[in-house]
């Protein structure tokens, strides 16, 4: 499964042509005909949320009424566009975007409301790795973000996330395993402990 | 008449709550507070509060910031209290500074869209200005939102001089300056106080000032600057 991360529709023909599986467009669905470019290819598409900031612009005073009204309305109403043109809908996923049109506040409300994306029914990806809102929330650098991006990661699986985008695979996985076992859903690779 | 006009930027960082546990802009809040008391304490009838907002238009007195827009805490009236009506950032935060000062007095809310030409903020300037009795200013106005590789409009190499020419006519008092500002340009550098600048221009044109510089600074990458102007003599000759 490759996934090619790009929101405009040229960059998304090459790579399908290419064998990309999965388009990530983190910019919320800004160039009109990606989604017909994952539909012509069989190709998923992640619907995301940038609060309606054009790409590769920064948030600047963003406000929201409700930050997830806001996420569900704009996710939702690419995935159901998405639907109807044409992409395969067990193909499309919802993704709230942590940090993108975003303040810290706004991305750590969406951390702790993702159930109710979850809730909608739509597979949830999120992408958490070393993001700012992290990096604020400790006061650390870039590279030291590990820690409170797998304590966001826990924290989503446990809430129903089922695709995670990272940068530190090994860590990630470790964490989803252990989420997995809490909530019932996988057993534990070996249990000897009080058993012998 | 304008008796005095306190000049503050708008980011929402100045509400302490939003910033966490780290204050990060004390001596920004120390001196928008300080220009917001000397304001208060020059006795003004009404203080009007003039910030960029979507629209040209006056607000309800008692409106106020929606700081939960921004991630805080939404407010909480006493006694089950309807919430205030929420009012555009710049103008909000005027209010917020006032509330802060424990101003009670009667206070005014406009904002100014950024799609009004100096001429239109020149007459909105005067009109206030004009307004019988003491009058207090607030205005709420940044510069460039692009001075820098961090900033949020990311750099233009342009902002620096702009920003600069904005300070030379505030630091000089000759306010009628700002009314030359170009609103293309502006928008270009994400110069977002632009519209409310202009009012100041036409509100307090052509006055002996006291001017007292309080911050300048772009910790972030958008200039702020924090000034307060104590009206001396009117020279009405010139209006």
């Amino acid at each position: 499964m490759i996934s090619a991360d790009t929101w405009r529709h040229e960059v998304a023909r090459e790579v399908c042509a290419a064998g990309a599986d999965l388009l990530n467009d983190t910019w919320g669905g800004w160039d009109r005909r990606l989604a017909g470019v994952a539909a012509e290819h069989g190709a998923g598409l992640v619907c995301a949320h940038a609060g309606g900031l054009a790409p590769r612009t920064r948030p600047f005073r963003v406000a929201y009424d409700d930050v997830l009204a806001d996420v569900l309305h704009r996710t939702l109403a690419q995935a159901s566009r998405a639907a109807r043109i044409g992409v395969d809908p067990s193909r499309i996923l919802i993704d709230p975007a942590h940090d993108f049109g975003k303040n810290t506040w706004h991305s750590l409300e969406v951390t702790r409301r993702l159930d109710e994306m979850v809730a909608t029914g739509w597979p949830v990806l999120v992408s958490l790795s070393n993001k700012d809102f992290i990096g604020e929330t400790l006061g650390v650098p870039p590279e030291g973000r590990l820690t409170g991006t797998l304590a966001a990661t826990a924290i989503c699986a446990w809430q129903g996330a089922r695709v995670f985008r990272v940068h530190q695979v090994k860590e990630t996985r470790e964490v989803l395993a252990t989420v997995s076992a809490i909530r019932g859903e996988v057993p534990p690779a070996r249990a000897v402990r009080g058993l012998a | 008449m304008i008796i005095a006009a306190a000049l503050c930027p708008s980011p929402p960082l100045l509400v302490r709550e939003l910033t966490g546990a780290d204050p990060v802009v004390a001596d920004l809040r120390d001196a928008c507070a300080a220009a917001v008391a000397a304001l208060v304490a020059a006795r003004p009838d009404v203080i009007v509060i003039v910030g960029p907002g979507p629209d040209t238009t006056e607000w309800p007195a008692d409106g106020r910031l929606n700081i939960a827009a921004f991630g805080g805490r939404p407010a909480q009236p006493a006694g089950g209290a309807p919430l205030p009506k929420p009012v555009p950032l710049a103008v909000g935060l005027g209010g917020y500074l006032l509330d802060q000062a424990a101003y009670t007095g009667p206070r005014r809310l406009h904002s100014v869209s950024e799609d009004d030409q100096p001429a239109d903020c020149l007459r909105l300037g005067k009109e206030i200005g004009d307004t019988a009795g003491r009058t207090g200013l607030l205005v709420m106005a940044d510069g460039s939102a692009r001075r820098g590789p961090r900033a949020p409009g990311h750099y233009d190499e342009r902002a620096e001089a702009f920003d600069a020419g904005v300070e030379r006519a505030l630091r000089a008092g000759d306010l009628r300056r700002l009314a030359a500002i170009d609103p293309v340009l502006a928008r270009e550098l994400l110069a977002t106080g632009r519209p409310a600048w202009q009012v100041l221009a036409g509100a307090i044109r052509g006055t002996k000032l006291r001017k007292d510089v309080m911050y300048t600074g772009d910790p972030f990458g958008v200039m702020y600057v924090v000034r307060f102007f104590y009206v001396l003599s009117e020279l009405r000759d010139r209006r």
